[in-house]
């Protein structure tokens, strides 16, 4: 028919307006973000609402329908919350038990905003609550310690075993309280709590602290154990250094790693403790000690005294040829360095 | 049958195929949209500020990989030093460069070498040196053999202390945030999100551009360099996003790879007999989980998290195309069986078989058309106007799924200038006569190595830079 327009060129005239709306919206869309953004910069924002758009905020705020309605209440609860509303209590527990994950997380969230006691209640129900990932309002909560801990010490005594461990985790936190009741925590039935509350007691100190952790060190758990060797790397002292020794022949390579960790913090006292370690037969603590030997600094010291060739070379063997080469490259890099000192080049 | 019909009835074929995967394709962009508004309005009301102090936000070993990378080394190890995150450790691995990585490593983070005793959990060539550094406790780097990247990162595995790993490329500089919106949704749900990339853009110079302020970054204004950025913006914003959705991920991109160690260990590690390790360990990881019906989420997040050095040259630009395509084609070859199998779910029902007609079957098909094409043209089974109305269709028609993902970054970042996003979106129509034609040449040649098993690296030579002060 003369005059109309052929499928193919509507098709494409349909594209260009495609290309040309999508791009006009993202410019026009851009500019009027830097213009809001320009016009909220320069006013200062009203704390009080006008009664209606308090009434449409507290509506929006109540419930949600559908994806959209859900991300428009959580932004209703924020300002609710900031505005200080007086029904922003109610409106928060009522997002903390909605069924969706989302609006339960914003409710956390913005109930770390608020420093008010009710907020910090509420955060410890939605901890007890097994309704969403509980880490969400343990980090709320780890924001206000040391400040509620006698608050905390009351989970330590929940039924439920993940409330006693997050109890204790939190506790990590306040090193003045709850030492006793840690230390009973560290004989729970439940690994997990065992271990959380072994990692708490390596931020004490104190009668029992140091037994209650190195009791742990016999733990079936192996992760009770690496808690185990990192408290005592915090509480311990060098007189410990044997028992984490003995860790390092540990059969899992996480346990032995704490108890590097905890014998090289502290420093160059447990060199007497590992160097009978060298000739044990476990070649997991031959190398263990070597390692620990060689990261305190004590290998090199050792070179550079010139003294004691024997041990450093019972260090070697029990480090194997790559600690041999490592160190004598380190002595050489040291050794160029002095060089280069005295020679001033 | 004439050899016409045949011609004409080719043409209807590979404008039927064109025609479907542009539909493919809008769906996802249309879905990449949806799923990129839910992320923002899930970032709004995240406490970043509680998750960088907090001792609840999971650490990580991040795992970057260096094969001659002695000119842009220096400032991605440093951008990751920077990152925000409260506990994370940082695994550089020498993989037997034959430049001066090492040495610019070594001086520039006064590296000295020790012995550490590390588990074997994956097989690797053999190490040569494992240095720590004197002023950055949380940097640790390992010298060892050649033995490709997914053996360095397998090295790095071997090494790193903690149960989320992050690998990263050696070419790419990284916000200071990365870390932090990477890991935002695995710490709220540990147990099943075992996987997470995000969105990472391009440039000649990533060290110079991140330096740049949000809102006012540039876009390359070499045209080269800004269809590679729109690529990128493309295959985040309007397929990956959507893949994300529809929980067939299939693409945890190398350059920023999230993974839950333990999933690594069980799955054996990163395979060294594919060209590229991180399209096939995405897949193995679908494979195995679905197989066992174990809930997981492997995710793509929307967030910028840092900038990767571009090819400058259109040969370096296919030698990296075409390699992509090679691991592609590897891929879905190697986990052929998973395809509208229902036991992968939408992995098996959407994904791969996505791919196969997207990517796997592309080459052929876009050859064929521009031959068929121009060959009707020719023969006079198609009058030229229809030809060049096609064409522009065809130009306008991807021109507005690239100006989607413009948009969908646009809303998502605000780190560009306006002028940079009208210069985009301008560009967008021209891609199919500037930019498509080196794409399609580097997809055939990739489609032919791989048909002759060839899984070389061919990695292109880095970028001049300026002298770093």
């Amino acid at each position: 028919m003369e005059g109309s327009v052929s499928p193919l060129t509507a098709a494409f005239a349909a594209a260009v307006l495609a290309w040309a709306s999508v791009a006009t919206l993202t410019v026009v869309g851009r500019l009027g973000f830097e213009r809001r953004r320009r016009f909220s910069a320069s006013q200062p924002v009203a704390l009080r609402s006008a009664p209606a758009r308090s009434r449409r905020l507290v509506a929006r705020a109540e419930r949600h329908r559908g994806e959209a309605g859900k991300w428009k209440r959580i932004a209703a609860l924020r300002t609710v919350s900031r505005e200080r509303h007086p029904r922003r209590r109610a409106l928060l527990r009522w997002a903390l038990e909605d069924r969706d994950r989302d609006v339960a997380g914003a409710a956390i969230r913005i109930l770390g905003e608020i420093d008010d006691d009710w907020a910090t209640e509420m955060l410890l129900e939605a901890l007890r609550a097994n309704r969403y990932p509980r880490a969400l309002a343990a980090g709320q909560l780890e924001r206000r310690s040391p400040a509620i801990g006698p608050r905390l010490v009351q989970l330590l005594s929940d039924t439920d075993a993940a409330v006693r461990f997050w109890g204790a985790t939190l506790l990590a936190g306040c090193p003045e309280i709850a030492r006793g009741e840690l230390i009973a925590l560290t004989t729970d039935p439940e690994a997990n709590v065992r271990a959380a509350a072994t990692e708490a007691l390596g931020a004490r100190s104190g009668r029992g602290v140091r037994d209650a952790v190195r009791a742990r060190l016999g733990d079936d758990a192996w992760f009770v154990r690496v808690h185990a060797c990192r408290a005592l790397g915090q509480v311990g002292s060098p007189d410990d250094a044997p028992a984490l020794a003995g860790m390092l022949g540990d059969p899992w390579w996480w346990v032995r790693a704490a108890a590097k960790d905890a014998l090289r913090s502290f420093g160059l006292n447990v060199a007497g403790v590992l160097v009978p370690q060298l000739d044990s037969d476990d070649g997991f603590v031959r190398n263990g000690a070597a390692e620990v030997l060689q990261d305190i600094g004590f290998l090199d010291g050792l070179a550079r005294s010139g003294k004691e060739g024997v041990l450093r070379e019972r260090i070697l063997v029990a480090g194997g040829d790559d600690m041999r080469r490592t160190a004598e490259t380190r002595a050489d890099a040291e050794e160029s360095a002095r060089i280069d000192r005295r020679t001033g080049s | 049958m004439s050899a016409l019909h045949v011609l004409h009835w080719t043409v209807v074929v590979c404008i039927s195929y064109l025609a479907l995967t542009y539909l493919l394709y809008l769906l996802l962009a249309v879905v990449g949209l949806f799923e990129n508004a839910i992320r923002l309005r899930e970032s709004a009301v995240e406490d970043y500020e509680t998750l960088a102090a907090s001792r609840f936000t999971i650490p990580v070993s991040v795992m970057l990989a260096a094969y001659n990378e002695e000119s842009a080394i220096t400032a991605s190890v440093r951008s990751l030093l920077a990152l925000d995150y409260p506990e994370f450790e940082v695994v550089v691995v020498n993989d037997g460069s034959r430049d001066d990585t090492l040495r610019v490593l070594r001086s520039n983070f006064d590296l000295a070498p020790f012995t550490i005793f590390s588990r074997r959990i994956v097989q690797t060539e053999p190490l040569r040196a494992v240095y720590r550094s004197r002023t950055e406790p949380r940097l640790l780097v390992i010298d060892k053999e050649n033995g490709g990247k997914a053996d360095a990162l397998n090295a790095g595995l071997n090494m790193a202390r903690y149960r989320y790993v992050c690998g990263v490329d050696a070419d790419t500089v990284f916000a200071p945030d990365a870390l932090l919106k990477g890991m935002r949704l695995v710490v709220s749900d540990p147990a099943r999100v075992i996987g997470v990339t995000s969105h990472l853009t391009i440039a000649l110079d990533p060290e110079a551009t991140m330096a740049e302020p949000i809102g006012r970054r540039r876009v390359a204004s070499r045209p080269f360099v800004a269809y590679q950025h729109l690529d990128y913006l493309r295959a985040f914003f309007n397929n990956r996003l959507a893949w994300s959705r529809f929980h067939f991920m299939l693409c945890a991109v190398g350059a920023f790879q999230i993974w839950r160690r333990d999933v690594l260990e069980e799955v054996g590690g990163y395979a060294r007999g594919f060209t590229c390790e991180d399209i096939e360990l995405t897949f193995r990881v679908h494979e195995r989980y679905l197989r066992r019906r174990r809930e997981y989420r492997i995710l793509c997040l929307p967030d910028n998290v840092g900038t990767t050095e571009g090819p400058d040259t259109v040969r370096k630009l296919v030698s990296q195309r075409e390699r992509w395509q090679r691991v592609i084609d590897e891929s879905v070859w190697h986990y052929r069986r998973m395809l509208f199998n229902p036991r992968y779910r939408t992995v098996g029902l959407l994904g791969v078989p996505f791919y196969l007609v997207s990517e796997v079957l592309a080459p052929i098909f876009e050859v064929l058309a521009v031959l068929s094409l121009a060959a009707a043209v020719a023969l006079g089974v198609f009058h030229w106007t229809t030809f060049a109305l096609t064409l522009g269709l065809i130009a306008f028609a991807n021109a507005a799924l690239t100006a989607s993902a413009i948009l969908a970054d646009d809303l998502q970042s605000r780190v560009y200038r306006v002028p940079d996003l009208a210069w985009l979106l301008l560009l967008a129509p021209l891609d199919l006569f500037l930019y498509r034609p080196i794409l399609m040449w580097a997809r055939l040649k990739g489609t032919w190595r791989f048909l002759r098993q060839d899984k070389g690296w061919y990695k292109f030579e880095r970028n001049a830079r300026a002298t770093p002060t």
